[in-house]
């Protein structure tokens, strides 16, 4: 017999055993739940990955934010019901409506959820639109008249484009009870986050576009774009400047034929470099006495929807003036240059020419004149082609000094002396003055110095007028004082260039200067004397009893910095001219 | 009687060079000047009034093409064959000088002197 005292036993045993089972069940049916939960939201995570990579997958960075409407309407199926899902978006002119139905749906219930959404739009945004044209598109399902079910679930989500509401996404349904706002969660979430893409891309454009128009507004050289149909739509600072003052003061098409009129027609060379797809480049058309290199060339698109096509032509503006003016001179150079051979060598051709003859050789005075002339006319072309040759190695940097410790005292002296005779027959008094301190030997090239002062006193000689002066001055430079200053103290004649006091800023050197009462140079010939092209080809134009190739200060300065000193002139137009060196120590 | 003839040169040599060929080409039929700039030329022809005036281009203050304006306003001037002597032919200065009644041209360092005496010669046929 069962014992009466276990009973109580088996009692909490049954009860505990229940317990346990319902327990069980209770934990099964929990962990199913969560289950079904984490499912769900692991589908919602696959869903909200799924959709962004396929709006980045399909619209790349694209910031048409119907392009992104419609991939995210267009997959909405896979993860809600609906009847019809659709946006609504505010353009500048019109107001697009797009609906796509999954299944059939009375007319009226279209006309609801854009009367909703309309709603919704013009309450979001506090004005009316009801004025405003609505294109409206319609996919999926086609509306049947006889369907009469009523809109009984509907979602809103606003869009939102950096802080600018652009319109609303819409999910309907004919059956009640849908899309509650916790559901609806993920897609708030995927509209946010494709709205934010395209905000953040809107800014990154911007960020370029400033760039590009900053970088357009700076350049110096002048641009211009046009559209297909040649209406200028940018034109840069650079380019309004050569176009100059229109009447409207944005300048068109026709104002820039009318500044280019005689020089090329630009609407035509626009047409022909769109239509054969090249760049075309004029170069040196002469606008406003300056000269432009222009280039013409077409814009195409290369990314985008309208990739590969021709959106309109640009003009760019090269300004060459001083390219040139550089070339011209250059010109000018050589074709002087081979003047200026070819005059010495014809006259010792037709020298020869007379000589073989006439009658010349007999006539003792007549050969001796002509034997004269032969030689003036070969020295003139040896000292051109030598100061020609001077002047390349300069430029080559392929001109040497042989420094050696030299009197350069006595250098002077000497070169004083040689040019005594030539002052005297030109009744002009040549003077020389040594400061205190000059030592004795100094490092230089003798023969390139010497080549220096001769080049000077011969250019101070030759335009100092009768009864002038010419002085050769030697003395020392210490740093902290200006030359002038210095030539001042020694009561040396000095013809200053110097209001600066720049000179002070040299290192202790010996100066060496040539002083002149010539009739003086104007300061804008100043600037010239160091240029070869000037020099040379106004020494030709000058013609006439010119001494010398007008290369000759060329060569001075070249030989002075290559002793590491510095040259410098100083003039006043009626009194005279100070050209000076120095030599460092 | 003997053909006068100008020489407007800055060049020393070259006028020397030309005179003493038109001189010993000419065989005493040239009478020869020399001027050795636009001013002293102009100077020369009005007094001499010249058959010909061989003229350079390339001259200080008065150049040729100056030379030439200045020797055509004059009625003495206007008929004055004159043949122009270059180192550069220029066709600016050429057509300009056309323009001016320029008779003919040679390239200084080009021509011989036997050349120039049989241009200078056709000027007188």
């Amino acid at each position: 017999m069962f014992p009466r005292e276990l009973l109580p036993i088996v009692l909490i045993l049954v009860g505990l055993y229940v317990v346990v089972v319902g327990l069980s069940f209770w934990w099964a049916r929990r962990i199913k739940r969560e289950i079904k939960e984490k499912e769900q939201e692991i589908k919602h995570r696959l869903y909200e990955i799924a959709i962004l990579k396929e709006i980045a997958d399909r619209t790349g960075y694209s910031l048409n934010i119907q392009k992104i409407l419609d991939v995210i309407a267009g997959s909405l199926r896979q993860f809600i019901e609906y009847s019809a899902a659709s946006y609504m978006l505010l353009e500048p002119s019109k107001i697009v409506f797009k609906a796509d139905l999954d299944r059939s749906v009375s007319p009226a219930f279209i006309k609801e959820i854009r009367g909703r959404m309309l709603g919704s739009l013009e309450a979001l945004l506090g004005r009316e639109l009801a004025d405003m044209q609505i294109e409206e598109t319609l996919t999926g399902a086609i509306m049947l008249e006889d369907m009469d079910e009523p809109v009984r679930s509907f979602f809103n989500i606003p869009l939102v484009i950096g802080d600018r509401l652009v319109g609303v996404l819409t999910v309907a349904h004919t059956k009640a009870g849908l899309y509650n706002e916790e559901e609806m969660a993920i897609l708030y979430k995927i509209v946010s986050q494709a709205s934010h893409a395209v905000t953040s891309l809107e800014d990154v454009v911007k960020a370029e576009q400033d760039k590009i128009t900053a970088m357009l507004e700076s350049m110096v050289e002048g641009v211009v774009m046009t559209d297909r149909d040649y209406h200028i739509v940018a034109v840069n600072p650079a380019a309004k400047a050569i176009i100059g003052e229109t009447a409207t003061g944005a300048p068109t098409i026709f104002d820039l034929a009318e500044k280019f009129k005689g020089v090329f027609d630009i609407k035509e060379k626009l047409e022909e470099s769109i239509k054969l797809d090249k760049v075309l480049t004029l170069d040196g058309a002469a606008i406003g006495g300056k000269y432009y290199q222009v280039l013409v060339s077409p814009v195409r698109s290369n990314a985008g929807p309208m990739k590969g096509q021709t959106l309109g032509g640009v003009v760019i503006f090269h300004d060459i003036t001083h390219e040139k003016e550089a070339e011209r001179m250059r010109n000018d150079f050589t074709s002087m240059m081979v003047h200026e051979l070819r005059s010495p060598l014809g006259n010792i051709k037709k020298i020869g020419e007379l000589m073989r003859s006439s009658k010349v050789l007999e006539d003792k005075q007549a050969s001796s004149e002509y034997v004269d002339m032969l030689y003036e006319s070969s020295s003139v072309m040896l000292d051109l082609v030598n100061d020609l040759l001077d002047v390349s190695k300069l430029e080559a940097g392929k001109f040497e000094v042989a420094k050696q410790q030299e009197n350069l005292k006595e250098l002077i002296t000497d070169r004083v002396k040689f040019f005594n005779t030539t002052a005297q027959g030109a009744s002009i008094s040549l003077a020389s003055f040594t400061g205190e301190g000059v030592p004795d030997l100094v490092s230089i090239d003798p023969k390139r110095v010497t080549q220096v002062i001769n080049n000077l006193l011969s250019n101070a000689l030759n335009y100092t007028p009768k009864g002038g002066t010419v002085t050769v001055e030697c003395f020392m430079h210490k740093q902290g004082v200006a030359i002038d200053d210095e030539a001042g103290h020694l009561g040396m004649p000095w013809v200053n260039d110097d209001p600066q006091k720049t000179t002070a800023a040299l290192a202790d050197s010996v100066v060496v200067a040539v002083t002149d009462t010539g009739e003086g140079i104007s300061p804008e010939n100043l600037e010239k004397l160091w240029n070869k092209f000037i020099q040379f080809v106004s020494s030709v134009r000058k013609g006439g009893d010119r001494k010398g190739t007008g290369l000759g200060l060329v060569i001075v300065k070249g030989i002075v910095e290559m002793h590491g000193g510095t040259v410098g002139v100083g003039s006043k137009v009626g009194v005279g001219s100070t050209f000076y060196f120095t030599l460092p120590l | 009687m003997a053909k006068k003839i100008l020489i407007i040169d800055d060049d020393k040599i070259f006028s020397k060079i030309l005179r003493d060929g038109l001189v010993a080409g000419g065989q005493g039929g040239y009478e020869v000047f020399a001027a050795f700039d636009g001013a002293q030329g102009f100077e020369i022809a009005e007094r001499e009034k010249p058959n010909l005036i061989m003229l350079d281009l390339v001259m200080p203050d008065m150049g040729g093409i100056d030379f030439l304006k200045k020797l055509r306003a004059e009625d003495w001037g206007i008929d004055i064959p004159v043949i122009v002597e270059t180192q550069l032919p220029d066709m600016k200065e050429i057509s300009q000088g056309v323009e001016l009644g320029v008779h003919g041209y040679f390239i200084k360092s080009d021509y011989s002197i036997d050349a120039i005496l049989r241009q200078v010669g056709d000027v007188f046929k």
